[in-house]
């Protein structure tokens, strides 16, 4: 070998152990752009904490229990609303394909900030009271929720399709954009639906 | 003078008691609530622990949730009184987030040109090495050269 083999392989050492030694320094300066996916999770879970048991046909005077539940895997802390709304058959539904909300007043809400990786839960107790039955047609008056009670007034159609006097408790999920300075729905809902069966 | 004394107090309970006071009570608080919630969100980027700051922002945030579904109901005493109370709790929020950012940021740029002056200190200290090294292999192939002997060619 020649020495200036040698000297070629020492300048080749030389700039890979520098290269080495400043990766490190670089990586500070140039981080990879993300690319894991960013999004929030919304749950609903039954009375024994898992996804069963939910309560579906519904006693006036009883009280019922969903827990709900929120994941941020955003990346960054996020600050949500979930909006509690009460429903009939006729009323819409948020629009999964649009992105809109219920059009309904919400009853009751949660507000609450989440770093990334968390999860948020809550139990939900809820009981309808002032129901009735007439015929073919059901009213609800009264909903609580969580203790505080509100004035519904809603009624429901005999359903032959579902066999059922249909209510449902919808639950949306809404992200506050810093950006705009207003919470935005965020496209995730659960709906727990119900049937009046009896109005004690 | 007495007369005058009922009257303010009529109307410091009237002021209290209405919509647009709760609704104006509300703003407030949301203006608190959002304004904290950004300067947290800042300082988190910028790389601070606010896992405290979160939870102080969410006893407020829990506030004013009571507060929205009091208005909703139509009791503004209750709206107005959970509001001024995520005024208390969400006030000192923005500015620990700020005093956090800060530091935060000093920090990141403490670490920066540490790593930078790590990175060059250990280059110099390489090369210096590879230098060495270098002349060390240089001086053995010359002395290797010097002393090896013409070889000279059988006749």
């Amino acid at each position: 070998m020649k020495l200036h083999d040698y000297k070629l392989i020492f300048v080749v050492v030389g700039l890979v152990g520098v290269l080495l030694i400043a990766a490190p320094a670089f990586a500070d300066i140039v981080s990879p752009p993300p690319n894991e996916e960013k999004f929030s999770e919304l749950y609903l879970l039954g009375p024994a904490h898992i996804a069963a048991n939910y309560p579906y046909n519904l006693a006036g005077g009883q009280n019922y229990l969903v827990y709900v539940g929120v994941g941020d895997q955003l990346r960054s802390s996020a600050y949500y609303t979930l909006y509690v709304k009460f429903r009939n058959q006729t009323d819409a539904l948020p629009n999964a394909t649009q992105g809109t909300p219920s059009p309904l007043v919400p009853l009751y809400e949660y507000r609450f900030a989440l770093q990334d990786g968390a999860y948020w839960e809550s139990l939900v107790s809820f009981s309808v009271a002032n129901a009735s039955v007439s015929g073919n047609q059901s009213i609800v008056n009264q909903l609580t929720i969580n203790g505080l009670q509100f004035d519904v007034n809603k009624p429901s159609a005999w359903d032959s399709n579902s066999t059922s006097f249909s209510y449902s408790l919808v639950i949306e999920l809404w992200l506050y954009n810093a950006t705009s300075n207003a919470f935005q729905y965020n496209n995730r809902f659960v709906n727990l639906l119900l049937n009046l069966t009896s109005t004690a | 003078m007495a007369l005058g004394a009922w009257f303010a107090g009529l109307q410091v309970a009237f002021a209290q008691t209405t919509p647009a006071t709760a609704n104006l009570r509300l703003q407030a608080a949301n203006s608190v609530v959002d304004a904290g919630f950004k300067a947290v969100f800042a300082a988190e980027k910028a790389g601070a622990n606010v896992t405290s700051l979160l939870a102080q922002l969410n006893n407020a945030a829990t506030l004013l949730a009571q507060a929205e579904i009091a208005n909703r109901t139509g009791d503004y005493n209750t709206s107005i009184a959970r509001a001024d109370s995520v005024l208390l709790v969400a006030q000192p929020v923005a500015s620990s987030a700020q005093t956090l950012q800060s530091a935060a940021t000093v920090a990141s740029q403490d670490a920066f040109w540490l790593s930078i002056e790590f990175t060059v200190i250990d280059a110099v200290v390489f090369l210096a090495i590879l230098f060495v090294g270098w002349r060390w292999v240089k001086a053995r192939y010359m002395k290797h050269v010097l002393e090896s002997k013409p070889e000279v060619p059988a006749q």
